[in-house]
């Protein structure tokens, strides 16, 4: 007989353990997807911004046709892209097309002062800031949730119930969290 | 603690508190009840739920008005309407909270809303003047990772309930000094009821102030931790801090009754310690102090903070 409640002791142990377990990937899952929705959202309205820029460009300085080109094919495979990993290289050579297109509008005052370019400017940097922010959530989500899915118990399950690793928006972080070295002669 | 044991934590918290407070107002009104007549201490208890009620639903307005927090017109201050949306992205709040401005000199800032989705965050003018950008998004990091953990509901609660519970008191205890002496019911004459009734009276305004001091404290710690971890950037916070701690002014609408969801103790530096009484004012402290606050950032980030603070400037030019 008191075998038989240790058994069912262990049985109802066993299964809180795992409501408990499955409820937690579950919300993490879903923090994730929120997390991937943010950065998606950001990386929409800066493809979205991309042309606007390009033709604010091109009205000063049509024959700089490489760097456009550079910049439309980097937006067109930020769009295409289908992994997060994909996403953030893509967004990263994007970034680098850009900051080319804002090097060239350098050698252009009237470009420089014009309303619509600066506005574009200010925009995009919002963008940019927004997407650093969001992926600084998602990869914070993406860990949380990777970690609990890969330790035990839920290893063990979580596999077989769909709970996959989920992939980091491009790992590199922020400058100022890089620790500073002062090389400077004392 | 995670995230999720800080916000289940919290909502206990909340009922705990919930239910203090109603224990509290009925021996309250039962002290008053007894001491003077059965229907004012059912009329003073209804009345006082019936308040906290009302102040709870209003609490947002009545929060801007005890700091003098003003809204902002959407056109007005972009730079820090974004500032506070990229921290709200980064600490993944489904809402960006309002951002509202206080008009004083002293650096400070607070948040207050019963659910995240309906919070706003308070700055002042001082810290706009007085931070740097990457020192202010600390700050808000600091005080969105209270809006994230539901602290500011349960701060809110706290600030509602000891107003209600000092002013049942203050009524209770003038309706005594005024009123005990016309005894109209053989109750009144009891002197243990009178015992009873003066402890009440005197436990009760302490118990409200204790209770609301004990609610901030850790939170203060584990908010700095949170918003060091939202923004990724511990040495921010550290130095953010530090900026507070090197600033002389104080909020001039130092309103102890929401000193506790300040950053910064608004009235702390306004109280001229005694030297020998500092233990216990430790003990009466709505915050830690600001140097244990820094140093535990620079122990958990693994740097010291340099001094003096490099020179950086603010992010509003002083007018």
């Amino acid at each position: 007989m008191i075998a038989v409640w240790i058994v069912l002791a262990f049985v109802a142990l066993l299964v809180v353990v795992l409501v408990f377990g499955f409820n937690g990937l579950v919300r993490l899952r879903n923090e994730a997807d929120t997390g991937w929705a943010n950065i998606d959202v950001q990386l929409k309205r800066r493809a979205d911004l991309i042309p606007n820029l390009v033709e604010a460009v091109k009205g000063y300085a049509a024959h700089e046709r490489g760097v456009f080109d550079s910049v439309t094919e980097a937006r067109s495979a930020l769009m295409s892209a289908s992994t997060p990993a994909a996403a953030g290289q893509a967004n990263e050579a994007l970034t680098a097309a850009v900051g080319r297109l804002f090097a060239v509008a350098e050698a252009y005052p009237d470009l420089k002062a014009s309303q619509n370019f600066l506005r574009l400017q200010d925009e995009l940097t919002d963008t940019e800031d927004k997407i650093s922010a969001a992926r600084r959530y998602y990869n914070a989500t993406v860990m949380r949730y990777n970690t609990k899915a890969q330790s035990f118990p839920a290893v063990l399950y979580a596999g077989s119930l769909g709970f996959h690793p989920r992939e980091f928006f491009s790992a590199e972080e922020e400058a100022h969290a890089v620790p500073q070295v002062d090389l400077s002669p004392q | 603690m995670t995230l999720q044991e800080q916000i289940r934590s919290n909502r206990w918290h909340s009922v705990l508190l919930i239910g203090g407070f109603a224990v509290i107002i009925l021996i309250l009104a039962a002290a008053l009840g007894a001491a003077l007549n059965v229907w004012i201490g059912a009329f003073v208890l209804a009345g006082a739920l019936v308040y906290a009620v009302f102040a709870i639903l209003s609490s947002r307005n009545m929060v801007a008005a005890m700091t003098g927090a003003q809204e902002l017109p959407p056109d007005q201050m972009r730079e820090l309407q974004r500032l506070v949306e990229n921290v709200a992205i980064a600490a993944g709040l489904a809402v960006t909270p309002e951002v509202r401005v206080i008009n004083d000199p002293a650096p400070n800032a607070f948040a207050t809303g019963l659910t995240p989705g309906k919070s706003f965050v308070g700055v002042t003018t001082g810290l706009l003047q007085t931070m740097p950008k990457r020192e202010l998004e600390a700050v808000i990091a600091h005080e969105l990772s209270h809006v994230r953990n539901r602290d500011t509901r349960l701060m809110t609660l706290a600030v509602v309930f000891a107003g209600v519970i000092a002013l049942v008191a203050n009524i209770a205890f003038r309706a005594l000094a005024f009123g005990g002496g016309r005894r109209n019911n053989g109750g009144g004459n009891n002197p243990l009821v009178i015992v009873l009734a003066v402890i009440g009276f005197i436990l009760a305004p302490i118990a409200a102030g204790l209770l609301r001091m004990a609610l901030s404290r850790r939170r203060e710690y584990l908010a700095d931790a949170t918003g060091a971890e939202i923004t990724n950037d511990p040495e921010g916070m550290a130095m953010a801090l530090r900026r507070l701690e090197l600033d002389p002014t104080t909020v001039r609408h130092a309103d102890p009754s929401v000193a506790h969801l300040w950053i910064e103790s608004p009235t702390h530096s306004v109280e001229d310690a005694p030297p020998g009484g500092s233990a216990l004012a430790g003990l009466f402290d709505t915050h830690p102090p600001l140097d244990k606050r820094i140093a535990t950032l620079e122990q958990a980030g693994g740097f010291t903070l340099p001094d003096p603070l490099p020179a950086e400037p603010p992010f509003i030019a002083t007018a």
